[in-house]
């Protein structure tokens, strides 16, 4: 029986562990801007966010007989980028805020939303940006973060709660943490 | 909100919101949501929170994925951009010449009406920088948030460093719109003794008309292919192309309007730098001959103090040791059998 249907991740990452490279290519397509978004947001340097993108693929490639089937590929794809993520923090790399390069339409607004996350603990940050711009389920960022769903799930409201008040545009000086 | 009167716990408004309840408690949630105006206010305000984080938009990327291409590849790929090229023409040849000509010309009007504006007013982004001495440090912080208040300015960043043993030291990088730069810069020179003040322009006059025209191209060329793909007649793969290089030309318009409305940013606000450091009294006037004699006081005091203290550790360090070998030395001598008296022999022999 011939399907129409648009094959899914985890097919793909079959097809690409049998040799064909058009699958890794169609993963690639479909990942390569979500993983780049997630370094970006996190680093603020596209220039790295890029070259930690193609690590990303690259260690896909390298170890593409370990990745087992029951996983679904983003929650596989988004754990080694915060692999790559994590090394790159222990090397030591500073995030200079205002060193640019997130593309945006409203500075003030990307301020506020910069300086909001920054306060949030590191964890629930975490949390909260996986779901909100990565979009992963609550199963996902447990598995990826090693936390039960319910656990998740009252960080992410914490955060977003938090969120709430920090982002109000009324806020000045005395809304800003001194660091 | 008390959370025993209503049916649904807060996070499973949330839960509901992001699609993450399970079946059975979703109807519960749905209805509950329908009349509890609470709730509804909750929802709306989570969804704000979302809303607002989207403002921190990434660009597109230019990530290649790794591994070289095999000859056969590039060869394709070179063959499907040549194809594609030909499909263009070949579909918009009709039209091209007055399209195309149209588009420059409009481009060209843009480019030249943006010179016009900006010859009438150049565009320049201020950039100013302010170190200030106090000694009411607070007070000065507390003046510096009105004065930007009044001036319409709002805070880029704060830093305020607070060793224990030194100044503190308040950094600020506040944005005030361009024609209340030089008031709010004459009000903030109040709040202390000015230690260095510097002001510089960059003028981006030109950064903005290139990006202006290539923004009104990149439009054209937008639309140009809308409309091409509006009367498309070739095949699926064609159509996909087209739609593929319209995803190409928003994505860079997207970036190009991101990039002029930071530039207009930086022209209609200026960036104003601003160090306050917190000092003593004597080192805002040090020129005053009382001032001077009070600061040499106030050094002889220091060190003094800093000497009897430097005295007294030593001795609390290497006191009881002294003690200890002071006095196994006195012993020795006093007590051995003929100690002291080998000892002088031993001295006057050499002599």
């Amino acid at each position: 029986m011939v399907s129409d249907e648009t094959p899914s991740d985890e097919a793909l990452m079959v097809e690409f562990q049998r040799g064909s490279r058009p699958a890794l290519e169609e993963l690639f397509a479909r990942y390569r801007e979500p993983i780049f978004g997630f370094f970006c947001r996190r680093l603020y340097l596209r220039e790295r966010a890029e070259d930690l993108t193609q690590d990303t693929f690259l260690a896909v490639i390298r170890a593409k007989a370990r990745y087992e089937p029951r996983a679904l590929v983003r929650t596989y794809l988004y754990g080694i980028a915060m692999k790559l993520l994590a090394a790159e923090r222990r090397k030591g790399f500073v995030v200079i805020p205002g060193a640019t390069s997130v593309a945006n339409d409203s500075a003030d607004e990307v301020l506020w939303v910069r300086q909001a996350l920054e306060r949030l603990e590191e964890g629930d940050r975490e949390i909260l940006m996986l779901r909100e711009y990565e979009q992963l389920s609550y199963g996902e960022i447990g598995s990826l973060l090693g936390l039960p769903v319910n656990t998740v799930r009252s960080r992410l409201f914490r955060s977003r709660m938090a969120l709430k008040g920090q982002l109000d545009p009324a806020g000045s000086l005395e809304n800003v943490k001194c660091k | 909100m008390q959370v025993n009167e209503h049916p649904v716990e807060q996070e499973e408004v949330m839960a509901f919101l992001d699609g993450e309840l399970p079946s059975d408690r979703t109807a519960l949630v749905a209805a509950h949501l329908e009349e509890c105006r609470e709730c509804q206010r909750l929802a709306a305000e989570l969804r704000d929170v979302s809303r607002r984080l989207t403002a921190l938009q990434v660009g597109p990327s230019a990530v290649r994925l790794p591994g070289r291409p095999k000859r056969a590849e590039v060869w394709m790929g070179l063959g499907v951009a040549a194809a594609l090229c030909l499909l263009l023409l070949s579909l918009v040849q009709p039209k091209m010449m007055n399209q195309a000509s149209r588009a420059r010309l409009t481009a060209m009007q843009a480019r030249r009406s943006a010179l016009q504006s900006s010859a009438a007013k150049p565009m320049i982004a201020r950039t100013s920088q302010l170190v200030l001495i106090t000694t009411e440090f607070d007070k000065a912080r507390g003046a510096l948030e009105d004065i930007l208040k009044r001036h319409r300015g709002y805070l880029g960043q704060l830093d305020v460093t607070a060793p224990a043993d030194g100044p503190r030291i308040f950094n600020a990088t506040l944005r005030v719109p361009s024609d209340q730069l030089d008031p709010t810069v004459a009000e903030i020179r109040k709040l202390g003794r000015v230690e260095s003040e510097s002001q510089s322009g960059e003028e981006v006059t030109k950064q903005y008309v290139d990006l202006d025209a290539r923004l009104t191209n990149a439009r054209n060329t937008e639309q140009r292919l809308t409309a091409l793909l509006h009367d498309r007649s070739g095949k699926m793969t064609d159509v996909l192309a087209v739609e593929k290089e319209i995803d190409r030309v928003r994505g860079e318009i997207e970036q190009m309007e991101a990039e002029k409305k930071t530039l207009v940013n930086r022209v209609d606000f200026a960036t104003l730098n601003v160090t306050l450091r917190e000092a003593s009294k004597a080192q805002l006037s040090p020129h005053s001959t009382l001032d001077r004699f009070r600061n040499a006081a106030a050094e002889g005091y220091a060190s003094l103090l800093a000497g009897v203290v430097g005295a007294v550790v030593f001795l609390l360090s290497y006191g009881p040791s002294l003690l200890l070998w002071g006095g196994l030395l006195v012993i020795a001598l006093r007590f051995l059998p003929g100690g002291l008296r080998k000892v002088s022999a031993l001295l006057k022999s050499r002599d």
